[in-house]
């Protein structure tokens, strides 16, 4: 299988390379266009629909140093796309160079029950979740500046901190798992 | 989202392809227009980079390099142990990684503020005009500080004034209460006594009385005496003296 792989290729200087797979293909254009207004580096995004990429880009493809997934909580589909895509994922990724985000969590169309499963699978992967708002200007505004500090950090651009750091000060929790009792 | 050649940043939209229309050929939905691969490699050679962006771009390189050599330890180190136990050993690991960051974050801050100081120091010792404005700078400085202890010192001579004032205060107010206890205590302690005393009261009033109406018949018969003897009192100096006494008790109740 076609897995990505993460180290496969060198790094651009300066740059920051994210991947953005949503089966709606709807947010990730304006977060395309919003992410790419960024200037002090050069941030290249792709799209996707869902993994496995096509093997026809894979020479023109730079590294990969985030790869989002774009959930809807409205529609089953986008979280059973997502979860499937999730097999062509390099587990190197899981190290802090990917992350979840969710849309529509307001909604009252959208069962708690999905909301539930999202999180169950970024806490197991150890991975971020971000709550999005995509049909203001404002939302959009607010979801790309975040990824961009996740990716900030991916893209070894942070001097201090590493993508596998941040990722356990990140990472989702369940709320039960403060009261597990794992110590003993 | 075209871009000129400084802020060149590319969307490329990669379309899977579907077993059922093997006609079609992935391609690229291009929302640049065609020099878009040329672009990107004429952004990173006719930027004019600075020793800063080169300081960072020589930081962002050394990261991706940690990074991956962090990998390649991980394969060789591997060894078989449960999720679980995993889970319990990372926060250990955790908040050791956290305390060594910051210990060598902080050794790198007093490192730089050694090497500011020493600049600062070299700077000092020449003499051009760069140099007297710092040591005008640092004259002024030198002259608040001081000042500022200045003040510092007063207000805490101040401060233990008011501590003092407050001790004394606190001590009246105890001092207080002992004697307000102290004498609700004796007040009510005198009860045995008390009905002694009140018997004793009440008869020497009983006599008091008894005397001072004694003493007003007396008088009222001497003025009755008096007047019916029709006496001239002024005169003989003995009545006058009779007569001055009775005019200090009162006549009648």
């Amino acid at each position: 299988m076609s897995l990505l792989k993460p180290f496969s290729k060198l790094p651009g200087l300066n740059t920051a390379n994210i991947l953005l797979v949503e089966s709606e293909e709807q947010f990730q254009q304006s977060l395309a266009d919003a992410l790419v207004e960024e200037t002090s580096v050069t941030v290249n995004v792709r799209l996707a629909k869902s993994l496995p990429l096509p093997m026809e880009n894979d020479e023109s493809r730079p590294r990969i140093d985030l790869v989002v997934f774009i959930i809807n909580l409205t529609s089953e589909l986008s979280f059973q796309s997502a979860e499937a895509s999730l097999k062509y994922l390099d587990p190197g990724y899981f190290l802090g160079k990917v992350c979840f985000m969710v849309t529509n969590a307001r909604n009252a169309s959208s069962p708690a029950e999905r909301l539930d499963a999202v999180r169950k699978l970024a806490s197991s992967l150890h991975c971020p979740l971000l709550f999005a708002e995509d049909q203001t200007p404002d939302g959009v505004a607010s979801a790309t500046e975040r990824l961009l500090t996740i990716l900030k950090v991916a893209a070894g651009l942070v001097p201090i901190a590493t993508a596998l750091y941040v990722s356990n000060l990140t990472r989702c929790t369940l709320p039960l798992d403060i009261d597990l009792p794992s110590f003993d | 989202m075209s871009f000129g050649l400084e802020a060149s940043s590319i969307t490329f939209r990669e379309v899977m392809e579907s077993s059922d229309s093997q006609g079609k050929l992935n391609h690229m939905v291009g929302t640049v227009e065609p020099n878009d691969v040329p672009a990107a490699e004429g952004a990173t050679g006719q930027k004019d980079t600075s020793p800063v962006d080169m300081l960072r771009i020589k930081q962002q390189m050394s990261n991706q390099c940690f990074e991956m050599a962090v990998q390649l330890n991980a394969e060789k180190n591997k060894r078989s142990c449960s999720t679980s136990e995993a889970e319990r050993d990372l926060p250990e690991y955790i908040s050791e990684l956290e305390r060594v960051k910051t210990l060598h974050f902080n050794s790198t801050l007093t490192l730089h503020r050694m090497q500011m100081w020493h600049a600062i120091g070299e700077k000092l010792n020449w003499s051009d005009s760069e140099a007297d404005a710092l040591k005008a700078i640092s004259d002024r400085c030198m002259g608040l500080c001081s000042h500022i202890k200045h003040l510092q010192q007063e207000s805490k001579k101040l401060q233990d004034e008011i501590t003092e004032i407050q001790k004394n205060r606190l001590e009246m107010k105890r001092v207080t209460h002992e004697k307000i206890k102290h004498m609700e205590e004796f007040s009510k302690k005198e009860y045995p006594d008390m009905e002694k005393y009140k018997a004793a009261l009440e008869k020497g009033q009983a006599n008091l009385e008894k005397y001072k109406k004694m003493a007003i018949m007396t008088q009222n018969v001497l003025r009755g005496i008096l007047l019916a003897c029709k006496v001239n009192w002024l005169d003989d100096p003995k009545l006058r003296d009779i007569a001055m006494t009775l005019e200090e008790f009162p006549i009648s109740e």
